[in-house]
């Protein structure tokens, strides 16, 4: 069984990808803030009694399940909101602006201009990886970023090793072809 | 090296899939690795809430383990209650069982009465009949 601590330092480890990986998933920070909010108390409820050797699978397919989950209850949502737009009930247009929103943590990047380039970069490849098929994106998360096998990705994805491979082939290649559209080859992800 | 033997480097390495594998995880990784350090920049607002978020999972974690480890085998053969899934399935086959005795026992009763109608005295149709029992009783 994992204490505490072990959670504790699994949850820290893991929430900052598990983050911007919903965020690629759904597109909506709020959303995503959620999301990996219900993963954590899911994993801490049901599943105290696992070792912490199990909790990234385990953290991984409660994630991939809240998502799921999300999209269900925005399909419902949707299509209430459609019919009542229809009867000319629209949104408040308030504005929660928060400062908070916008102060990032500081990264140490001294050269103003690098670190700008490096940004847009990575804007450039988040934007890719938005634009990707939802199971590529699936697999090449699990596989490239949370560094899992191929079995292990297959076990989270609920599919055949042989589609974890094909899904991650055709990712990266999508990847890099939007890339190279962008005048970024591979090699130039280097800046 | 030739422009010649670059073509021919880059068809052999479309000719061997484990190098084409080995191409695009390198690929891969190298995204990644600028993924992971735009990961660690998040605002202050997000990395509050999600420690907002670790620290109520460390809250539950905390009670859950107390719990086993206090009634340890106990809450263990309880906890399986929680599952919702058995439990319903659970309730589904006991209500098959309860349903199936309670036929038996309405069969067991129309035995009954079927062997009373064969057995009596009168012809089947007159229990049927309602005038005849009020005929019966005035005679």
């Amino acid at each position: 069984m994992a204490s505490s601590q072990e959670l504790s330092g699994f949850l820290r480890d893991v929430e900052r990808r598990a983050f911007k990986q919903t965020v690629y998933a759904v597109r909506d920070e709020h959303a995503a803030l959620d999301i990996v909010q219900d993963a954590m108390l899911k994993l801490a409820e049901k599943y105290a009694d696992k070792p912490v050797a199990e909790y990234p699978m385990l953290f991984q397919r409660i994630l991939q399940n809240t998502m799921r989950d999300f999209w269900r209850r925005q399909k419902v949502r949707n299509l209430w909101t459609t019919l009542l737009s229809s009867f000319g009930v629209g949104k408040d247009g308030e504005d929660d602006h928060d400062p908070l929103d916008i102060i990032d943590v500081e990264d140490g990047t001294e050269n103003p201009m690098a670190q700008l380039e490096q940004s847009q970069t990575i804007k450039i490849i988040e934007k890719a990886i938005e634009k990707l098929p939802a199971r590529q994106r699936e697999a090449f998360i699990l596989r490239y970023w949370e560094d899992m096998d191929v079995a292990e990705t297959a076990e989270v994805m609920g599919c055949s090793q042989g589609s974890v491979k094909t899904h991650c082939s055709r990712a990266v290649h999508s990847l890099a072809a939007l890339l190279e559209k962008q005048g970024l080859g591979t090699r130039a992800t280097d800046i | 090296m030739t422009v010649d033997n670059m073509k021919k480097e880059n068809k052999n390495q479309h000719m061997h899939p484990l190098a084409d594998a080995e191409s695009e995880a390198a690929q891969a990784k190298e995204m990644v690795k600028l993924l992971d350090t735009h990961a660690s920049h998040l605002s202050m607002r997000t990395l509050k809430q999600l420690e907002n978020g670790r620290t109520q999972a460390l809250k539950i974690h905390k009670a859950k383990t107390e719990r086993i480890n206090r009634d340890g085998t106990i809450s263990y053969l309880v906890g399986w209650t929680e599952h919702h899934r058995i439990v319903t399935s659970g309730m589904l086959l006991a209500a098959v069982i309860a349903g199936f005795i309670f036929m038996q026992m309405l069969n067991k009763d129309i035995e009954y009465g079927d062997a009373f109608l064969l057995g009596a005295d009168l012809p089947p149709e007159a229990f049927v009949d309602t005038t005849f029992e009020p005929s019966l009783n005035r005679t």
